[in-house]
C-alpha cells in the first residue's frame, strides 16, 4: 500500500500495476466497482482501496447511480499533478527559507534582522 | 504554455547566500519524503551547466533528479527536473534570485514544460477525455520509469 504521507501523490498512485490497469479500463469507458473488479484477480475490497487512492490522487472520480458508484477518469488529472507539485514546492520553499534565513554566508558574514 | 507553476517568496539573506543554499546545501533542506529513497545520504547539484542533480543513498546508489541547464550565480539557475519520473518526462525549473536589499532576496520559482508529460500541449489545455487517453500512456511510462 501507499504510505500515509504519500496519499494524494498522483505519481505514487500510478506506481502500482493494478491501479494502472484500472486507469486503462476507465480510459475505455466509465465502470462500476463490480465491473472493474471482474477484470482483476483481486477482491472487491482491494479494488475499492485502489479506487480510493486513485480518487485521492485526483486521477478518478465517481458518481452514484442507483445503489452503485460509477467511476470515471478525472478530467483534471493534470491539475492534480500540478497541485501535488505545488505542495512539494511549498514544503521545499518553507524548509529552504529556514536554512537560508538562519545560516551565515561564509564570505560576507553579518546580517541584519 | 500558460500553465506554468509559479511561486515566489523573500528570504532574509544576500542573493549570493540564497543561491549557495539552494544549490550547494540542497541536501539540508529538500524534504526527504520528496526523494526517491526517502532517506538519501546526500543530494548533489553539480555546479555547472550540464551538471547532474542526484541523490546518493547510504549504500552508494545514485538516483538522478535532473540536469543543470542554466548556471548563473547568484541570479539565475535552471534545471531539467525528472525526480520520480522518467527522464523523457522532464520538466523545466527556473529559479531567479532577485536582490531586494543587502540582506533580502526574492526567490522566484517557475516550473514549466508540462506539455512534455503528454503528447502535446493541446490535450493538456482541453483536458477532455481524448486528452486523458493521450496522456495516460505517458503518465504510466513516467511512473514505470522510476520503479
Amino acid at each position: 500500500m501507499v504510505p500515509a504521507d504519500l496519499e494524494g501523490d498522483p505519481f505514487e498512485a500510478l506506481g502500482d500495476p493494478q491501479r494502472r490497469h484500472i486507469l486503462r479500463v476507465l480510459a475505455a469507458g466509465d465502470r462500476s466497482v463490480q465491473e472493474i473488479a471482474k477484470t482483476l484477480p483481486i477482491s472487491r475490497p482491494a479494488v475499492s482501496r485502489h479506487l480510493r487512492l486513485l480518487r485521492q490522487a485526483g486521477l478518478v472520480a465517481d458518481r452514484p447511480q442507483g445503489t452503485r458508484r460509477i467511476y470515471h477518469l478525472q478530467d483534471q488529472g493534470v491539475q492534480a499533478v500540478q497541485a501535488y507539485l505545488l505542495q512539494v514546492w511549498g514544503e521545499a520553499a518553507a524548509r529552504y527559507r529556514l536554512v537560508a534565513d538562519n545560516t551565515t554566508p561564509r564570505s560576507t558574514g553579518g546580517r541584519s534582522e | 504554455m500558460s500553465d506554468s507553476l509559479r511561486l515566489s517568496f523573500d528570504v532574509a539573506c544576500s542573493a549570493d547566500h540564497a543561491f549557495t543554499v539552494w544549490t550547494g546545501s540542497i541536501g539540508t533542506w529538500w524534504p526527504a519524503d520528496h526523494t526517491v529513497s526517502g532517506s538519501p545520504e546526500s543530494v548533489v547539484m553539480e555546479p555547472r551547466p550540464g551538471g547532474r542533480i542526484y541523490e546518493r543513498t547510504a549504500d552508494g546508489t545514485d538516483h538522478d533528479w535532473g540536469e543543470i541547464t542554466v548556471w548563473e550565480p547568484p541570479r539565475r539557475l535552471g534545471y531539467l527536473w525528472h525526480l520520480r519520473a522518467d527522464r523523457r518526462a522532464a520538466t523545466d525549473v527556473e529559479i531567479r534570485f532577485v536582490r531586494v536589499g543587502a540582506n533580502s532576496t526574492r526567490v522566484e520559482i517557475e516550473h514549466r514544460g508540462w506539455e512534455r508529460l503528454g503528447a502535446g500541449g493541446e490535450q493538456w489545455r482541453r483536458r477532455n477525455r481524448a486528452g486523458w487517453q493521450t496522456l495516460l500512456p505517458h503518465f504510466l511510462e513516467a511512473a514505470e520509469g522510476r520503479l
